[in-house]
């Protein structure tokens, strides 16, 4: 699954640990998303969502819809 | 930074290795002083795998309790690839011994092997992310 968290972070002029903790997790997590080596569960998208005031598919994008 | 639920795991994790040599040399003392048989052997041989088996329940409970999904399912990944280092070494050994090529193997040293392996591919995970990196 794709994302645009690091551009959203950015944007915002977070860092990953101060995105982390508004999401209650490590920073190894948000890493690890930003990265696209784990994609997180549908409760941690809606956090994540939540955070940014953004619905869930201006962050997270279908590849296969993408390419299509 | 650790997560409440891996402090959490760490104290119990020392204290139940604190329990386990405490446990394990009044044993071998006893054992050895005083050359028990029956019951009381077998009650005195068993009672340092007590603290094994209260380690492995400590590390049931960090599973439940970590809320971090990203640093569990890497726990996870790392207990799984332990366990399948001590099922090949006993697959193997076990084959070994049905060939008669070695004899009897302790296997009180599974647990030990578990360990040791879940915290190596644990490394490799954790240096494998930070080379991932990422700006902090």
């Amino acid at each position: 699954m794709n994302n645009r968290l690091r551009v959203l972070r950015a944007e915002r002029k977070w860092s990953q640990q101060h995105l982390a903790e508004l999401l209650e997790v490590s920073r190894q997590s948000v890493n690890a998303i930003e990265t696209g080596r784990y994609d997180p569960s549908l409760p941690l998208a809606f956090r994540i969502s939540d955070v940014f005031d953004l619905p869930i598919e201006a962050i997270f994008t279908n590849p296969s819809k993408e390419n299509a | 930074m650790r997560t409440r639920a891996a402090k959490r795991y760490q104290r119990r994790f020392f204290l139940t290795m604190v329990a386990y040599v405490a446990v394990l040399f009044a044993s071998v003392t006893a054992i050895n002083q005083y050359e028990p048989t029956g019951l009381p052997l077998v009650i005195l041989s068993v009672l340092p795998a007590l603290p094994v088996i209260a380690c492995l329940v400590v590390m049931g409970f960090y599973l439940i309790e970590e809320t971090d999904e990203f640093v569990r399912q890497r726990i996870v990944s790392a207990m799984m690839f332990g366990t399948g280092v001590v099922l090949s070494i006993a697959t193997v050994l076990g084959f070994l011994q049905y060939g008669k090529v070695i004899g009897n193997v302790d296997v009180f040293w599974a647990f030990p092997i578990w360990c040791m392996s879940w915290g190596f591919a644990q490394c490799w995970l954790t240096w494998r992310d930070s080379r991932a990196g990422g700006n902090a």
